[in-house]
């Protein structure tokens, strides 16, 4: 993904030009730490990777995710060499972003959002990277996961990919209008709202014929219905100002979960950005509320 | 006249007696919207030192003053309306409210003390660390949301 676009037209400059493209692929080679920390914050990586607890350092990992199949301890993503990914290649995060694979070859469990994370672009991945390897290293280590028979073992990821992981950047739809595009991205690839707010089967797959439609989350909690049916009786102004506030149109708040996307990523997004989220889920169809299991 | 009197205490008397088990025997739909409401009146109290907070609004600690009281009065109003005979009732309350009561006991005394605290703040606390009381007591609010109530 070298980018030749910027290479020149005309002859005269050629020499000129030749330098910035050189430049330009060193630097995209490299990635920009500077819009990596972007891309973390849209893609909310603190957030599991931080313990939950006042002071914790944040990306040393140690966050609790309670799911049906049992708890998992997001890990340790600063350069330290032993606790955190201070060993790894660039390739080897591509690869655990990408396809959902450890160094070794084995498998992340999918509570590692990958099967929204893999429809990231190439800079993305690079930049994201970049950014990584600029944080202080902290030597928290990493707890093992705490999860029931038989879901521990790894290697039963592998059919689970087949059904439900579909690796490789999130393919551009022409049809759609830029912001919407750019909505498209945020919503899916980075900020992986649907791993909760799209619900499951009992496999732990997301039911993408309900995409974004609501119900149960990951660790059971209900969670709101993101299409149209629901958001339609919201404005976008006030869609806007819960997600950079916090906060209701009549005061109320939010519950944690959320509380904490908002403290950590809708409310970082550029007004841009937060425009095309908001663009996009408003293109989405309406699909009904999940019907309440009681 | 003397009989009018002692029909009239009587009645008086019977009322009371009466009404008073009525009274504390509030119906449970009536318990749910009570408690509502005050909740309902938290979010108008809350929501602008929220959102001055913030920076959304400008801050203004006379308005911090006044609905930093009026929260700490609001603040103790729900709870008792989560009596068990409302268990059944609609509500976005879930059922962790009744079966794991003593959690939701501390959730409500957290919550109770941060909002004390805030407006004892309010009170003559410079403005960082009134804003930053605050956002503690938004904290406590999302806790409790988190586990107790069905996400709106």
């Amino acid at each position: 993904m070298l980018p030749n676009d910027r290479q020149p037209r005309h002859g005269g400059v050629v020499v000129f030009g030749l330098v910035v493209w050189m430049l330009a692929a060193t630097a995209s080679a490299q990635g920009d730490a500077q819009r990596g920390s972007y891309i973390a914050k849209a893609a909310g990586c603190v957030g599991c990777h931080t313990e939950a607890k006042e002071g914790a350092p944040a990306y040393a990992g140690g966050r609790a995710l309670k799911t049906p199949f049992g708890t998992f301890y997001g890990p340790n993503i600063t350069p330290d060499p032993q606790a955190g990914i201070g060993r790894w290649t660039e390739a080897d995060f591509v690869r655990a972003m990408r396809h959902g694979e450890r160094r070794d070859g084995s498998n992340y469990f999918p509570a590692f959002p990958y099967p929204s994370f893999t429809g990231m672009t190439d800079q993305d991945l690079r930049d994201l990277w970049a950014y990584l390897r600029s944080l202080p290293a902290n030597s928290r280590a990493n707890q093992p996961h705490d999860l029931g028979f038989p879901y521990g073992w790894r290697i039963l990821v592998t059919p689970w990919k087949w059904m439900f992981f579909t690796p490789g950047p999130l393919a551009a739809d022409p049809q759609l209008a830029p912001a919407v595009a750019r909505g498209r991205y945020l919503v899916q690839a980075l900020a992986h709202c649907g791993e909760c707010h799209t619900p499951r089967n009992f496999l732990g797959g997301l039911r993408k014929d309900r995409f974004l439609a609501g119900g149960k989350g990951p660790d059971r909690k209900s969670v709101p219905n993101l299409t149209p049916t629901r958001l339609k009786k919201w404005s976008d102004g006030e869609l806007k100002d819960f997600l950079t506030t916090g906060m209701y149109s009549d005061g109320d708040i939010p519950a944690e979960a959320m509380a904490e996307v908002i403290r950590n990523t809708t409310s970082q997004l550029t007004p841009q950005d937060l425009d095309a989220v908001i663009a996009y889920v408003r293109s989405l169809p309406p699909l009904p509320e999940e019907p309440k299991e009681k | 006249m003397n009989r009018m009197f002692l029909s009239m205490a009587l009645g008086l008397g019977l009322g009371a007696a009466y009404s008073l088990p009525a009274y504390s025997q509030a119906k449970p739909e009536t318990l749910v919207k009570q408690r509502q409401a005050a909740m309902t009146l938290q979010g108008k109290y809350f929501g602008p030192m929220n959102a001055m907070a913030q920076g959304k609004i400008p801050y203004d600690a006379g308005v911090v003053t006044r609905n930093a009281g009026y929260l700490d009065a609001l603040s103790r109003m729900p709870w008792d309306g989560f009596a068990p005979s409302t268990k059944g009732e609609k509500s976005a309350a879930l059922p962790a409210v009744f079966t794991d009561a003593g959690k939701f006991k501390e959730a409500q005394d957290r919550f109770q003390a941060e909002v004390t605290k805030l407006a004892s703040v309010a009170k003559g606390g410079d403005e960082a660390s009134v804003k930053a009381q605050i956002s503690t007591v938004n904290k406590q609010c999302a806790a409790c949301h988190e586990d107790f109530r069905e996400k709106r």
